[in-house]
């Protein structure tokens, strides 16, 4: 058509870490073929945190993201370890795993239910065979599992406040362990809730089948095999996520780089309790690396590799730094400039490996790595599907992520049984200068804080979350980043209701809000602007 | 049918987190048994059938009456009074604030970002960020301290980082259900109900604050948190004792000291080198003083404490 049009959309806000996140997609013949995202929040904690006390991380960061406040405070913990060579007892690397772990299961309904699926309720699917269901379950507020999933969410942080007191933003985790000391009636209590979480979503709801049964599935074979076996299993909401998202083309766009990170997460008990930068991919459970899809191989994910660059950020500093030489100067005119500056986040790359995605996906990825010790985690199965379903989707995204819930509950049962109540939970550190590193897996994916302690005070702090992996902007090579790169290829049925856009966003799980502003390229009106969050 | 909007500023998202946590009545119980109609929320909303800034302007120009206008977040004036740094559909987020606060019957702030400036605020304030009626204890912030929303209340502020899900949901009903009257401020604007007393009171440490009996150290079961490890909970005005967190406990109950984050001053002594998770003193006498306490008046109380204090209270007693 002569007037095949170029379309413009432009999605703000989409991020919370950063702040409120604008994403700018072109249009041509019903494909997305270009996109820029554009973090539009600054507030600066890094500067707050220069020439503080140095456990001043342990206040701030946390608030750095109300969502993964537990995942902050886990790497600002770990970080200062390592900077004062701390020796953390075994109760206490349990406690910390557990308020990581009960932040990430609170985040698996929430997310799923009350940002991801109500895409799935959009008029665009009205004619999907799964429709009507879909809308009797995940309507917003009315659904009847929408209220089952987000109430349910509330009930593993329950677990969080047994330990820290409260979910969100406590401090309980401190260099030399925690502040708490639990007794057997915290862990007893934390116990039922666990079997709540069960009894009233996770098996009946989720699964529709039990734990154990769904533990049997080790590879895409075995997953549809389940899928078949039963109607309880067909019908169950992740059933029925599965095939309304194949009916509606979920697993045919989104794909991304194609590259992943993770820095693993949960040091084992036994083998961390003289932390140290270099010691730290030795000692987790769920295992570190990055995973390269175009050839099939695995790396370490090393801290000392990781780049910032600058040229499309609005900050004024030399590009390709790593975070101990960054000084963090933002510059004052934030104008919008796509082939200049355009966003708050920082595009973040490894040295060797370039631009990479962080989350779940690569986590479970890397899950599939041979290489490992016997006490490492090992799971085969999304691994197995990456590769037999030609790459990665919004499905197989969003599956990765919520396949995790069964492997942090049991994970969480575990720590249950671990700890020993009369042996010691904080030993008590001496503060020197240094330089220190703290990292972890939030359920979003991989975050780490660095900490420069110099003078008994802080003289730089750096925060690199996992939506900055993902929703950086172009690097200095004009790289995309993560979901720039996602948004690529995504056919569009509807300019102005381009849902799809939605879906691949909230894959990454960038944080929260969404709002689509559609524009005609050529003439600049206004299409259509609607909320995917 | 009361429409309430929920928008975020300088924030974490931690407030409306806090506030998904809440069961009795739980979020979604606000719309489906106490008939909220949730215009639009960063998480929560449905997906709108108009377009965001039109919704937003309907409200500004009346056509949708906005009865509750919730803020989450610092108002962000960076830089140099523009508001550039934080800019939401289209604009800078505080010139919606600014519009909307005037059309709203009910303005309430949520968390210490909106109350007061919270984190984003501590020194050296990158962000230019103030509350919506304060900034730290002084009275003016963004609106002015002549601001008062139709309804003729001035900003109601709810803090804490984060602020309890119940002290948000109770506020939201009664100004829903037309018992806004039965809200009575205390001088920082916080509802009196929740405010008045002590995040000590309550506290499980309570019998060894008595007996000055310290913990000294974290990772025990023993010992108050005031007398070395630098908790506010006789200095800060929260329930959080008394409705307790996630239905379970309370930060001090698990070993944690308080932070005094429902007090303006949050994060105290801007967390200067030497003043985080440590009592700061003078002549071995605390600098912040049980609220009402004079130095001499303490000096004799933990004297006779001390000189009081049985045995039991040096043990594992299981306070937690």
């Amino acid at each position: 058509m002569a007037e095949a049009a170029v379309q413009t959309l432009e999605i703000s806000p989409v991020g919370r870490v950063e702040g409120d996140l604008d994403v700018r997609v072109e249009i041509e013949n019903g494909v997305v073929v270009n996109a820029w995202t554009s973090a539009e929040l600054f507030r600066g904690l890094e500067i707050i945190l220069k020439d503080k006390d140095p456990q001043a991380g342990l206040v701030v960061t946390p608030r750095a993201c109300g969502i993964c406040g537990a995942s902050h405070l886990t790497c600002a913990a770990w970080a200062l370890d390592t900077a004062w060579q701390t020796e953390v007892p075994r109760n206490a690397i349990l406690a910390r795993n557990l308020g990581q772990l009960a932040e990430s299961l609170q985040s698996l309904p929430r997310h799923h239910y009350a940002l991801f699926m109500i895409d799935m309720v959009n008029k665009n699917y009205q004619n999907s065979p799964f429709y009507e269901e879909a809308v009797k379950r995940w309507a917003p507020f009315t659904g009847r599992n929408y209220e089952i999933g987000v109430t349910i969410s509330g009930k593993p942080v329950e677990i969080y406040a047994l330990f820290g007191g409260q979910w969100p933003h406590s401090s309980y985790m401190v260099p030399g362990g925690v502040m708490c000391a639990p007794t057997l009636a915290d862990i007893t209590r934390a116990w039922a809730i666990l079997e709540y979480f069960r009894e009233t979503w996770l098996e009946p709801v989720w699964l529709g089948c039990s734990l154990e049964r769904y533990e049997e599935i080790r590879s895409y074979d075995d997953f549809m095999a389940w899928l078949d076996e039963k109607p309880e299993h067909a019908n169950s909401d992740l059933g029925l996520f599965w095939r309304m998202g194949v009916d509606i083309g979920l697993d045919r766009y989104g794909r991304g780089l194609g590259k992943y990170i993770t820095w693993g997460y949960l040091p084992h008990e036994d083998r961390y309790n003289r932390p140290t930068i270099e010691g730290r991919s030795q000692a987790v459970i769920m295992k570190n690396g990055i995973y390269d899809g175009a050839t099939d191989t695995f790396a370490p994910a090393d801290q000392a590799a990781v780049r910032e660059d600058v040229k499309h950020a609005w900050y004024d500093e030399p590009g390709g730094l790593h975070p101990f030489e960054r000084t963090v100067n933002p510059v004052m005119d934030n104008t919008i400039d796509y082939d200049g500056k355009y966003s708050w986040a920082m595009p973040v790359r490894n040295e060797q490996f370039g631009r990479l995605e962080a989350g779940p996906l690569a986590r479970e990825l890397v899950a599939g790595w041979e290489q490992g010790e016997s006490w490492q985690h090992h799971d085969p199965l999304v691994l197995d599907m990456y590769r037999k379903m030609g790459g990665a989707s919004v499905l197989l995204r969003h599956f990765a992520r919520m396949h995790e819930a069964v492997k942090i509950y049991r994970e969480m049962e575990r720590i249950l049984r671990e700890f020993r109540l009369n042996d010691e939970w904080y030993i008590k550190p001496t503060e020197r200068d240094g330089r220190g590193w703290g990292a972890t897996e939030a359920i979003r994916g991989a975050l780490c804080h660095w900490i420069d302690v110099e003078g008994g005070k802080i003289r730089n702090y750096q925060i690199i979350a996992p939506t900055t992996w993902n929703v950086g902007p172009r690097s200095d090579d004009e790289a995309r980043g993560p979901i720039e790169e996602a948004l690529i290829g995504t056919p569009i049925a509807d300019p102005t209701d381009p849902v799809e856009v939605g879906h691949v966003a909230r894959s990454y799980d960038s944080c929260l809000v969404c709002t689509v502003h559609a524009h005609d390229a050529k003439t600049g009106r206004e299409l259509a602007r609607f909320r995917v969050a | 049918m009361p429409n309430v909007l929920w928008l975020q500023g300088g924030a974490c998202s931690g407030n409306t987190m806090s506030f998904l946590n809440a069961e009795e009545p739980s979020a979604v119980d606000l719309v489906t048994d106490f008939g909220f109609n949730i215009l639009w929320h960063p998480s929560l909303g449905m997906e709108l059938g108009e377009n965001l800034q039109a919704l937003l302007r309907a409200c500004v120009s009346g056509e949708i009456p906005l009865d509750v206008f919730v803020f989450e977040g610092t108002v962000v004036n960076a830089p140099n009074g523009t508001g550039n740094w934080n800019r939401f559909a289209g604009r800078p987020m505080k010139d919606w604030v600014r519009d909307l606060a005037n059309v709203a019957q009910f303005v309430v702030a949520v968390g210490d970002c909106a109350t007061w400036g919270g984190i984003p605020a501590n020194a050296p304030n990158p962000t230019d960020s103030t509350g919506l009626q304060f900034l730290k204890r002084e009275h003016g912030g963004y609106l002015g301290s002549d601001f008062k929303a139709k309804s003729g209340l001035p900003v109601i502020n709810i803090p804490g980082c984060p602020a309890h899900p119940d002290w948000v949901t109770q506020v939201l009903v009664a100004v829903a259900t037309g018992r806004a009257e039965d809200l009575s401020l205390d001088d920082l604007q916080r509802p009196r109900t929740f405010f008045s007393s002590f995040t000590q009171t309550g506290c499980t440490r309570n019998m060894h604050f008595a007996y000055k009996v310290s913990a000294t150290e974290f990772g025990q079961r023993k010992g108050c948190l005031f007398y070395d490890l630098g908790c506010r909970g006789p200095m800060t005005h929260s329930p959080c004792n008394r409705i307790l967190w996630n239905r379970q406990s309370s930060k001090t109950r698990a070993g944690m000291p308080c932070l005094g984050c429902t007090e303006p001053e949050f994060p105290f002594f801007d967390l200067a080198p030497g003043t985080v998770f440590k009592t700061q003193t003078v002549m071995g006498v605390p600098k912040d003083l049980p609220e009402g306490v004079d130095k001499t008046g303490y000096i004799k109380l933990t004297a006779a404490a001390k000189t009081a204090a049985p045995a039991w209270a040096e043990e594992d007693i299981f306070v937690v």
